[in-house]
């Protein structure tokens, strides 16, 4: 949002906090309003739609544990397992008592919420690598139980098939429909996190972030919010997984394990920890780059190489280029995108008069 | 403002994401056909990706090499799934805008979760020797083609040939299951559940958790405290190899063990340790092992034409001559599509319809006789069993099937169930 | 007397305390690299597979005998961790846990990847002078890769526990593992140390990528035994060459058990969460794990 401040003068606590800090944002608002909305379904092809449809999921995602890990300082390596506990609390309650999307979503949400709540307890007692490997068995615990237990997974194959949201009897099927759908939830979460994090919440969990002791001695109740902050983020994890149950028509744990743990910290990390837009930046990036990756080699990689070796080659330049970006960032970029997009604003701000 | 030289090569490297995304999807020349194929190179599974999808290229290549099907040349974008659902679904979607007339599943969990898109789209996939069982049933899985034995076909069989292997009779006695701890691996359950009630033996279920890479006290258990009287061997990935070698170190004989077909290449007896580990391991194909086939030879051949060697990967036959099946299937597909659309560019209904159209599909004798009709997806679900002697695997039986009429029974009973279900 | 199979018993707690020890020896590689630079590297798993893929090339490719090729892999991680150490690590000393933590699982990414390419995806073997043939000792059957891999494992583990009690440099790395500033004011050359540590995680995945290697064979998912070493050292204590012992014996025993007894009743899989589940128990009470030292907050 290219746009000065100059003229703007605050005169009061509650217009420094105020959602749109500078009345140009309102305008920015409605502008990408109208490139999502209108634009994006217009142009994009049906390929890139399912690219944007994951983009939109994995958003809701990253949010959920930055949350957790960007604003309050918890380390989880079982985002992963949240998300399945979403998927599958919603999938049993379509399949078995057939419950409306705009219902199964939030108790998706909710028993995330209440396991993350369980799996958060010993964030009292122990942080730091210590909590990051506790909630790694969380991550274990999840999957097995929901692969052994026939009454959660809904049969030996551990997958549940679910009918498409429905609208008014308007189905959600064509990756054109669930777009709409998926980007309602998108901006519900980063509106919701928004308003939360400059809350008293928010800031709690900022204070607890930065240095928990010293937060508990200015009267922080750290034990309550540790643990808001684990239920918050099961929470949108939850939601996420019901989301990707969703798009995908079918839960299955298979699609929630360590790794997507992984990929979702490597997007908060890339994009910017403690900040929505840098959580947005990185579901993006971290969901484009394999794709991209994989066309640019499979349409240009011929010219360096034999079409064989590129076949061979991309899987795992893939994991190279991942792994490889998250050194680089963590190296050379410890803000990630984030940084990256206020440095580009910043030189437009007072352009063409930089000095 | 402080510049950082990270700042431009992040700039610059996202640019050229923008360029690759925005790349346009090659769109199809005229007289080329596209297959999406996903295959696993990098994921649990790579063992038997890196040699299987090479064997689909090559067989495809040969047929391009003859100036392809009715002057339609083919096209399989190759694309790596890791085992996982979410980048085949995206990598799917792709196919199906490049204008794919099927795809090539790879994976029983990327199975299940395509199927209901395939239904959707009317496009056809297959699955050979793995997926859902009950898509064997044409009738409630129009889309889904196993082309080769499923899991069911395969446990069935083994019991079989265990109870062949056993005097004729399975009562009384003792039959370890060891199985991948994933859907792929419970799917044969309740088929062994309901022999072992017919047949009166005892089943004991051991589960590998994924990725496989720790058997140890499985294999413990098998040969030390359970000591069964036969073993039927589900697992794949790293897991086979190291079974075989866990269940030799405990002085359990191979020749009590069979098998099923993703245990059964010779990657895995390698990775054991080699075949004087394994001697007497008994294992499961649908395609034949060995490259004593003509269109192993043919394929040489066409290497040698070329002035290029051969892949390494033909010569772990077993996975390999399994990709050169596979492609073999989908040409025929095409070849009978082609006669239903007199000549034009099939469409993806064409070409399902072309699977159901396979008759007495032999493949020089790779293969078994494989009849594909609306009704049965599976091709009759055929197995030998290959026994591993001296340097390579030595057939042991004919080309068979186990219970067949218990298993075509669940399978529609299944299907039925899976219908009623999802309606 | 609880009517247990004790034969059955006392082969699985054998074997359990013979993969522990395997296990102590992976976790002797986090052990050694936190106490020196406060960091975790969670690409250990990575480097044991790395290792013994070096390995395995040098005996495939150039046709080296077993112990040339593990001397290779040997010298092979020390340049590769001195090398890494510089690059990558140096530069986050000092920031927050998760960054340490990200570089080394997008590192763990990195090598997966380029080991894949460089050596392919199929299983290779490391041929190590061990006869496949079954031990018998008393009533017990146990595989003699085990037994070699436990004692080479434990000899290790006492060389790095004296070095660390004793030896000039292992108190001086103590010292900086202790407080980098002071260590720097007592004219201790934190960086050398730092980069020694990562040299001497490099020697021990090094052995472990041949001892597993030769046992699991080398593909890139003998990464994941690093997944199981993560209860072991947290349990033992992060900074304790006797905790990752101990709870490498412990986690190996609880593991073969639940393995044995636990799995027939629920249907398998146990031995991967179980460990995980002692080891919250075993933080709700001492946070820092059995022997860790216990740290002292100041705001």
């Amino acid at each position: 949002m290219f746009h000065s401040e100059t003229g703007v003068f605050k005169t009061s606590y509650a217009a420094d906090m105020a959602l749109y800090p500078l009345p140009v944002a309102r305008y920015a608002v409605i502008a990408l309003a109208i490139v999502f909305l209108f634009i994006v379904p217009l142009v994009f092809s049906p390929y890139l739609m399912t690219l944007m449809n994951l983009v939109l999921i994995a958003v809701v995602g990253a949010i959920g544990l930055d949350i957790l890990v960007g604003y309050t300082g918890q380390i989880s390596i079982g985002h992963g397992a949240f998300m399945s506990v979403g998927a599958y609390t919603a999938a049993n309650l379509i399949v078995r008592t057939g419950l409306p999307f705009w219902l199964a979503i939030p108790a998706g949400g909710a028993m995330a919420a209440l396991i993350g709540i369980v799996i958060g307890i010993p964030s009292l007692r122990i942080k730091g690598i210590y909590l990051a490997v506790a909630t790694l068995a969380a991550q274990f615990v999840i999957e097995w139980m929901i692969n052994h237990i026939t009454w959660i997974s809904g049969g030996i194959e551990a997958s549940i098939q679910v009918p498409p949201p429905s609208i008014f009897g308007f189905k959600l099927v064509t990756a054109y429909r669930l777009y709409f759908f998926l980007l309602f939830f998108a901006a519900l979460a980063i509106v919701a996190t928004l308003n939360w994090m400059r809350s008293r919440i928010g800031r709690a969990f900022i204070a607890i972030r930065d240095q928990d002791i010293a937060a508990e001695i200015i009267g922080i109740n750290i034990f309550k919010y540790k643990l808001y902050a684990f239920a918050i983020s099961s929470f949108y994890a939850g939601v996420t997984g019901v989301l990707y149950t969703y798009y995908y028509g079918i839960a299955n744990y298979e699609q929630f394990g360590i790794d997507v743990s992984i990929n979702y910290l490597a997007m908060i990390l890339i994009g910017g920890l403690g900040s929505i837009l840098g959580a947005i930046f990185g579901a993006t990036f971290i969901t484009i780059l394999p794709e991209a990756a994989r066309q640019f080699l499979t349409h240009y990689g011929g010219m360096i190489m034999s079409q064989d070796a590129v076949t061979n080659v991309v899987p795992n330049l893939q994991l190279v280029l991942f792994g490889g970006l998250i050194i680089f960032f963590l190296v050379a970029e410890p803000e990630g995108l984030n940084r990256l997009w206020r440095s580009i604003r910043n030189y437009f701000r007072v352009w063409p008069f930089s000095y | 403002m402080r510049e950082r030289p990270a700042t431009y090569i992040a700039l610059s490297l996202g640019l050229l994401l923008g360029l690759a995304v925005a790349a346009p999807a090659q769109a199809a020349d005229k007289g080329t056909i596209i297959i999406g194929m996903q295959c696993d190179r990098t994921g649990p599974t790579q063992v038997v990706g890196t040699a299987l999808c090479p064997g689909t290229h090559d067989y495809i290549d040969l047929i391009n090499s003859r100036g392809g099907i009715d002057g339609w040349k083919l096209d399989v974008p190759e694309v790596d799934n890791q085992y996982q659902v979410p980048p085949s679904i995206a990598e799917y979607e792709q196919a199906k805008q490049q204008g794919a007339v099927g795809v090539m599943i790879y994976g029983t969990p990327i199975t299940a979760a395509l199927n209901s898109r395939l239904e959707q789209d009317h496009i056809p996939g297959t699955s050979p020797g793995f997926g859902i069982a009950a898509s064997a049933d044409g009738k409630y899985y129009p889309y889904l083609f196993p082309i080769a034995a499923n899991y069911w076909s395969q446990a069935a069989a083994a019991v079989q040939f265990a109870k062949q292997q056993l005097g004729g009779s399975l009562k009384g006695k003792k039959i370890a299951y060891i199985f991948y701890d994933n859907p792929a691996g419970h799917e044969p359950l309740p088929i062994l559940d309901e022999l072992s009630k017919t047949e009166g033996f005892q089943l004991q279920n051991f589960a590998v958790p994924p990725p496989g890479v720790d058997v140890s006290s499985q294999v413990l258990a098998i040969a030390q405290q359970y000591r069964p009287d036969f073993v039927i061997d589900h697992t794949f990935g790293k897991s086979p190899a190291l079974i075989i070698k866990g269940l030799q170190q405990n002085g359990y004989p191979l020749n009590k063990v069979v098998a099923m077909v993703w245990a059964s290449g010779e990657a895995d007896i390698l990775g054991a340790g080699g075949w004087n580990v394994a001697q007497g391991y008994y294992t499961m194909q649908f395609a034949g092992a060995g490259q004593d086939y003509p269109v192993i030879k043919q394929i040489k051949a066409m290497y040698k034409k070329e002035g290029k060697s051969p892949p390494d990967a033909l010569n772990s036959t077993v996975y390999y001559n399994r990709g050169v099946f596979q492609g073999a299937v989908w040409v025929a597909a095409i070849r009978n599509a082609l006669k239903l659309s007199h000549g034009k560019k099939p469409t993806p209904t064409d070409v399902a319809k072309g699977f159901e159209m396979i008759k007495d599909f032999k493949l020089g004798g790779m293969v078994p006789p494989i009849t594909i009709s609306a009704a049965d997806h599976e091709g009759g679900g055929w197995v030998r069993i290959f026994q591993v002697k001296g340097d390579g695997f030595v057939a042991k039986t004919p080309w068979f099937r186990g219970f067949r009429k218990v298993v075509v029974d669940l399978e529609a009973k299944t299907a039925q169930q899976m219908a009623s279900k999802a309606n | 007397m609880l009517d247990l199979p004790w034969r059955f018993v006392a082969i699985l707690f054998a074997n359990g305390v013979l993969v522990g020890s395997m296990y102590a020896l992976i976790a002797l590689g986090f052990v050694l690299i936190y106490k020196a630079t406060d960091a975790i590297n969670f690409a250990q798993g990575e480097f044991v597979m790395f290792a013994g893929f070096l390995a395995a090339g040098a005996t495939h490719e150039a046709g080296f005998p077993w112990w040339i090729s593990a001397l290779l892999s040997v010298a092979g991680m020390i340049v590769f961790a001195f090398g890494l150490e510089r690059i990558v690590l140096r530069p986050l000393i000092g920031r927050p846990v998760l960054a340490v933590i990200m570089a080394t699982l997008g590192l763990g990414f990195v090598l997966r990847g380029v080991a894949t390419m460089a050596f392919g995806g199929g299983t290779q073997t490391i041929p190590l002078p061990v006869s496949n043939a079954p031990v018998f000792i008393g009533p017990l059957i146990l595989p003699p890769i085990e037994l070699v891999g436990a004692g080479v494992s434990l000899a290790f583990l006492g060389v790095f526990g004296w070095f660390f009690l004793k030896s000039r440099v292992g108190v001086a790395m103590r010292a900086v593992a202790d407080s980098q500033q002071v260590a720097m004011a007592m004219g201790i050359n934190v960086r050398r140390y730092f980069a020694l540590a990562w040299a001497m995680a490099g020697v021990v995945s090094a052995l472990g990528g041949v001892l597993w290697g030769g046992m699991l064979g080398v593909d890139n998912q003998l990464a994941l035994v690093g997944l199981k070493v993560f209860p072991v050292m947290i349990l033992g204590g992060l900074d304790s060459i006797v905790g990752a012992v101990v709870g490498g014996i412990i986690v190996g025993v609880v593991e073969s058990l639940s393995a044995g007894f636990l799995d027939p009743l629920v249907g398998g899989g146990t031995k991967d969460f179980v460990p995980y589940l002692l080891m919250i128990a075993v933080l709700m009470v001492r946070p820092e794990g059995i022997f860790g030292r216990r740290r002292i907050e100041r705001i």
